[in-house]
C-alpha cells in the first residue's frame, strides 16, 4: 500500500509544480497606465470612466472609452462586446487585456458601481449576495 | 449604541448564542464523568435550535410584512416583488445567508445528536462550535437593525439579476451542504479526541454524501442560471464565488472516497481525519475570501466589507489550528496497519490516487482564487487569467477519468495489467469509436480528442459495472459506478461544448435575413414589455433542415436601476444548443439634415465662425400651475456672426403635456443669410438646450447624417453536446443519491447496533467502538485489524 502513497505523492508534487508555473505565467498584475504601456502580456488597469469619451461603434461592434487615473491621465480602452449594463454609473472600471495599438484591448471589464442594492451604510460596491456569475 | 434593533429577532440570536454556549459547556461536563447531565445538554441544544429557527421566522415575517424600517429588509426587498422573490430576499444579503446557514445547521444537529451515540458529547461540542462563530457574527452584524425613522415607503429591492427562480432555491441548497459538512468535521475531531478511529466513518459518510449532493446541485444550478441569464455564453467563469463553492465540493469528493476506502479496508485513518478537516476549512476559507471584501477589485461580484473580516479570519485560523494541532498531537497514536503487499494495480491504490487528484485539483483552484491575496503580500495584487484554470485542471480531469474508468474492473486485492486490459477492451473500443465519430464530425484538437476518449472510456467501464451489479440484483450498491458514468458523460459534454463551440457576431438589420452556420436569422421586431414579460426581440430562425422557429432574446432597461439587461435565447436540441445572446440594439433613425448644438447656460460655442451664446430660459411656470395643457419655454440666445456684432434672438418652444409633443418653429439666424435654427429639446433640470442648425455650414455634407436602419446585434453560438453537461450531472447526482440511501441505511443499522451497549454509555461505562461495517463491504469486514 506504501506504493500507492508514493505514486500519489509524486503525482501531487508534479501537479503542484504545474500549478505554480501556470500561476506565474497567467498572473495579470494591476498596473498604472504608464506601466501598462510598456507591458507585453495581459494586464489590468483601473480608472474612472471619462463619460464624454464613451463610444459604441456599431459596425465593428466595439466599445471604446477612456479611463482616467487619479492624476487625471487617460488611457484608451477598446472592448468587443456588449456594453456592461451598469457602465454609465460606474465609479471605477477595471479593464483586463493587452496593450496594443496605443490602447488596452480588453478581454474583460469589471464595473464597480455605487451602492444601489445596499442599505445606506458603508457599502462600497454592489451585489453582496454574489451569485455565480461569469465574466 | 445609537442604532436601534428589532428586539424579538435580536433576542432570538443572543438566545441562540447563550443556549449554544450552555449546551457545549454542559456537554463538556457530561463528558468529564457527569453522564447524567446529557439530557440537560440536549435540552440546551434544543433551545439553541429553537432560537435559530425563531430568529429565521422573525426575519422571514419582517420580509413578508414589508417592514422597511428594518435596514436589511429595506436593502433587499421591495413591494413589487412576487412572493417567491420576496422569500428569497431573506438570503439576498450577507446577514440573511449567514442565518440561513445556521438554520440548516440547527436542524441537522437535531439528527446528529441522536446518531452520535458514544461520541455524542465531543461531536456536539465541535458541531456547536462550528456554528457559534457565525451566530456571534450575527450578534455583531445583526439583520434586525432598524433604520432611523421615518420608515421608507418602499425598499431598495432585490438585485434584478437574482430575480430568477434558480436563484430562489440555489442559496438554500448550497447552505444546507455547507451546514452538513460540519458533521464529518465534528466526527473527525471527536474521533481524534476520543481515539475512536473507525466508528465515526459509518455515521459520517451519509453527511459527506449529503454535502456532495447538495453542494453539487447548488453549483449546477448556479452554472445553469449563469448560462441562461447572463448571456456571456458559458456556465462557468472561474469567478471567485463559483470557485469557493467548487473547492469544498472537490474536497468533499475526496473525503467521500477516503471514507469508502477506510470503510472497506480499515486503513488510511490519518488521511480521512485530515480530509474531513480540510473539507470543512475550505468552506471557512471560501467564506472569508468572498465576504471580507478582500477580492473587491477582482470579481464581477465586488464583495463588500461589513467589518467582519477580523471575525472571519479568527474563525478560520481557530479551526485550522485546532484541527492541525489535534492531528499532529495524535499522529503517532493513530493506528497504521502493517503493510500488506498490494500490487500497484489495485482498487486501494486507485482510490488513493483519486483522492490525491481531487486534493490537487482543489489546491490549484484555491491557489488561483487566492492569487489577489497572495500577491498582495508582495505589494502588487494580481489575479490569474482564466487560462490558468484550464491548464491546471485538464490534466487532473484526465487522470480522474482514467482512475474512475479502471476502478470499475479492478478489485481490492489487485489485478494483473493483462487481466484489466482484457476487461477494459470493450470500453476502449467504445472510446475509440466515439473519438473517430467526433473526428469525422470535425473535431480535430488532439488534447480534446484524448480527453473525450478517456471520458467515454470511464463512462462505458462504469456503465458495464452498473449493469453487472444490476444483473446480480444489487443495483442499490451501484451508486459509485453510476456516479462515475455521470462523471464521464459530463466530462465529454464539457470538453466538446467548450472546445467546439462556434460563435459569430452578427448584425441583423430589421427584416433582412442573414445566414450563419446553416441557420438563417431574421430580426422581425421588438416586442414591447407586458405586465409579465420583459421587452424582447423577435428573431426568426430557419435551420439548415428547413425547420423554422422563433427566438426571443431579451433586452430591457431595469426601471429601478437603469441597468441594461440582456438575456439570451436558447434553442435546445440533443445535438447542440443554439445560443443567441443580444449585444446591442439600434432603433435606427431617419436621415437628418442639420447640426445639433447642445449648450449650457451662459456659455458660448463656435460653429463655423459663428458664436452662439445661450443666455437663459424663460419658462411660463404659472401656466403649469393653472393646469394648462401646454407650456411655453422661451430661449434667449446671442448670435455673434463673423462680423463680430452681437445680435439677440428668442426662440419659442411649446410643450404639450397631453400629446407629449413639442412645437418649435424654425427661425432665421440673424446675421447669417440662409441659416435657420430651432429648439430641439430643453432640459431645465441641468440648464441645457439643444438647437438644430441648418444652412450654417458652406459644406452641405457637414450637415447631413445618413439614415441608419433599425438593427439588432447578436452573438450566435452553437454549443455542441452541451446537453451532456446537464445530463451527465443528473446521472452523477443520481449515483450519489443511491449511495447516500445505502450508506444512510448502514449508518442507521450501526447506530441501532450501538444502541444496546449505548445504555452502558449513559451510565458512564466504557463502551467498545461500534462494530464497523454491518454489511460486509466486498466481503472483507473480517479483516478489521483494530481488534
Amino acid at each position: 500500500m506504501k506504493k500507492g502513497y508514493w505514486i500519489a505523492g509524486i503525482l501531487a508534487l508534479g501537479f503542484v509544480a504545474l500549478g505554480l508555473t501556470a500561476f506565474q505565467k497567467t498572473l495579470t498584475p494591476y498596473l498604472t497606465f504608464d506601466e501598462a504601456r510598456k507591458s507585453r502580456g495581459v494586464v489590468q488597469v483601473m480608472g474612472a470612466l471619462d463619460k464624454s469619451s464613451d463610444r459604441y461603434d456599431t459596425a465593428n461592434q466595439e466599445l471604446s472609452f477612456q479611463l482616467l487615473d487619479e492624476h487625471g491621465r487617460s488611457m484608451p480602452v477598446a472592448y468587443r462586446g456588449i456594453r456592461p449594463g451598469n457602465f454609465k454609473d460606474a465609479i471605477s472600471i477595471v479593464a483586463i487585456g493587452r496593450y496594443k495599438n496605443g490602447r488596452i484591448e480588453a478581454e474583460k471589464l469589471l464595473v464597480k458601481c455605487p451602492s444601489k442594492y445596499q442599505g445606506a451604510e458603508v457599502e462600497k460596491s454592489y451585489s453582496a449576495a454574489a451569485p455565480a456569475t461569469g465574466s | 449604541m445609537s442604532s436601534h434593533y428589532f428586539w424579538p429577532g435580536v433576542a432570538a440570536i443572543w438566545g441562540a448564542l447563550f443556549a449554544g454556549i450552555a449546551s457545549a459547556a454542559v456537554y463538556l461536563r457530561a463528558d468529564r464523568g457527569r453522564a447524567d447531565l446529557l439530557p440537560l445538554a440536549r435540552s440546551f441544544y434544543a433551545a439553541f435550535a429553537t432560537c435559530i429557527v425563531a430568529a429565521s421566522a422573525v426575519l422571514m415575517t419582517l420580509v413578508l410584512q414589508h417592514r422597511f424600517d428594518v435596514s436589511y429588509v429595506n436593502a433587499y426587498s421591495s413591494r413589487d416583488l412576487p412572493l417567491h422573490f420576496l422569500v428569497s430576499s431573506f438570503w439576498g444579503g450577507q446577514e440573511g445567508s449567514f442565518l440561513l446557514w445556521c438554520f440548516w445547521g440547527a436542524l441537522i444537529g437535531l439528527v446528529v445528536w441522536r446518531s452520535a451515540k458514544e461520541l455524542e458529547a465531543p461531536v456536539m461540542i465541535v458541531y456547536l462550535a462550528s456554528f457559534l462563530g457565525i451566530v456571534a457574527i450575527l450578534c455583531k452584524q445583526s439583520p434586525f437593525k432598524l433604520l432611523p425613522p421615518p420608515a421608507p415607503e418602499d425598499g431598495v429591492g432585490l438585485n434584478p439579476l437574482l430575480q430568477d427562480p434558480w436563484m430562489v432555491i440555489h442559496p438554500p441548497v448550497m447552505f444546507s451542504g455547507f451546514a452538513s459538512l460540519s458533521v464529518p468535521f465534528a466526527f473527525a475531531i471527536a474521533a481524534l479526541w476520543k481515539k475512536r478511529w473507525d466508528g465515526w466513518i459509518t455515521r459520517a459518510i451519509p453527511w459527506a454524501l449529503f454535502t456532495f449532493v447538495t453542494l453539487g446541485t447548488a453549483i449546477l444550478m448556479g452554472g445553469y442560471w449563469a448560462y441562461k441569464t447572463l448571456g456571456w455564453g458559458g456556465y462557468w467563469g472561474w469567478d471567485p464565488v463559483e470557485n469557493t463553492s467548487l473547492v469544498p465540493w472537490l474536497a468533499t469528493a475526496a473525503l467521500v472516497h477516503g471514507m469508502f476506502l477506510q470503510r472497506a479496508r480499515k486503513r488510511h485513518r490519518r488521511v480521512n481525519l485530515l480530509l474531513a478537516c480540510f473539507a470543512y476549512v475550505t468552506i471557512l476559507y471560501g467564506t472569508f475570501l468572498t465576504r471580507s471584501g478582500i477580492l473587491a477589485d477582482f470579481s464581477v461580484h465586488s464583495f463588500i466589507d461589513l467589518g467582519i473580516t477580523g471575525w472571519l479570519v479568527a474563525i478560520l485560523l481557530g479551526f485550522l489550528v485546532l484541527s492541525l494541532a489535534l492531528v499532529a498531537w495524535r499522529w503517532r497514536e493513530i493506528p497504521v496497519e502493517a503493510d500488506e503487499e498490494t500490487p500497484a494495480l489495485s482498487r486501494a491504490v486507485l482510490f488513493v490516487l483519486g483522492i490525491a487528484s481531487f486534493c490537487a485539483l482543489a489546491f490549484v483552484i484555491l491557489l488561483g482564487t487566492s492569487a489577489p491575496l497572495l500577491t498582495r503580500l508582495s505589494g502588487n495584487p494580481s489575479q490569474v487569467q482564466n487560462s490558468f484554470y484550464g491548464r491546471t485542471t485538464t490534466p487532473a480531469a484526465a487522470l480522474i477519468a482514467v482512475l474512475a474508468g479502471l476502478v470499475a474492473f479492478v478489485s481490492w486485492k489487485g489485478d494483473s495489467w493483462r487481466g484489466v486490459l482484457a476487461s477494459s477492451r470493450r470500453s476502449l473500443i467504445v472510446g475509440a469509436v466515439g473519438v473517430g465519430l467526433a473526428f469525422l464530425l470535425g473535431a480535430n484538437q488532439p488534447a480534446s480528442l484524448f480527453l473525450l476518449f478517456l471520458a467515454l472510456f470511464a463512462a462505458d467501464m462504469n456503465l458495464r459495472a452498473v449493469l453487472r451489479k444490476a444483473g446480480n440484483g444489487k443495483l442499490a450498491g451501484a451508486g459509485g459506478y453510476l456516479a462515475h458514468v455521470g462523471f464521464g458523460i459530463m466530462l465529454a459534454g464539457i470538453v466538446v461544448s467548450g472546445v467546439y463551440a462556434k460563435s459569430t457576431r452578427l448584425t441583423l438589420p430589421v427584416g433582412k435575413p442573414v445566414s450563419v452556420g446553416g441557420n438563417t436569422l431574421t430580426f422581425l421586431r421588438v416586442l414591447p414589455a407586458t405586465a409579465t414579460e420583459k421587452q424582447a426581440m423577435e428573431v426568426r430562425v430557419k435551420t439548415a433542415a428547413g425547420k423554422s422557429f422563433y427566438a426571443y432574446p431579451k433586452m430591457y432597461l431595469n426601471s429601478k436601476t437603469n441597468q441594461l439587461m440582456a438575456n439570451p435565447a436558447i434553442r435546445r436540441t440533443a445535438a447542440a444548443d443554439l445560443y443567441l445572446a443580444p449585444q446591442s440594439y439600434d432603433p435606427g433613425q431617419p436621415e437628418q439634415v442639420g447640426r445639433d448644438l447642445r449648450m449650457t447656460k451662459a456659455t458660448t460655442q463656435n460653429i463655423d465662425g459663428i458664436g452662439f451664446t445661450f443666455r437663459d430660459f424663460n419658462a411660463d411656470r404659472s401656466a403649469m400651475m393653472r393646469g394648462e395643457k401646454t407650456i411655453l419655454v422661451l430661449t434667449d440666445v446671442t448670435i455673434t456672426p463673423s462680423d463680430g456684432v452681437n445680435r439677440d434672438a428668442t426662440l419659442r418652444y411649446v410643450w404639450n403635456m397631453e400629446t407629449r409633443q413639442a412645437d418649435a418653429p424654425e427661425m432665421e439666424i440673424p446675421g447669417v443669410p440662409g441659416g435657420k435654427m430651432r429648439v430641439l429639446a430643453v432640459s431645465p433640470s441641468d440648464g441645457a438646450v439643444v438647437l438644430r442648425l441648418t444652412g450654417v455650414s458652406k459644406d452641405p455634407k457637414a450637415e447631413f447624417q445618413a439614415a441608419t436602419v433599425e438593427s439588432l446585434s447578436l452573438d450566435v453560438t452553437r454549443k455542441p453536446l452541451i446537453s451532456l453537461v446537464w445530463g451527465g450531472f443528473y446521472v452523477l447526482m443520481a449515483g450519489a443519491v443511491l449511495a447516500l440511501v445505502k450508506r444512510s441505511r448502514e449508518a442507521r443499522r450501526a447506530v441501532l447496533a450501538a444502541e444496546r451497549p449505548a445504555g452502558a454509555a449513559a451510565r458512564g461505562e466504557p463502551v467498545p467502538a461500534p462494530t464497523g461495517p454491518v454489511v460486509p463491504a466486498h466481503g472483507r469486514s473480517s479483516l478489521d485489524p483494530t481488534r
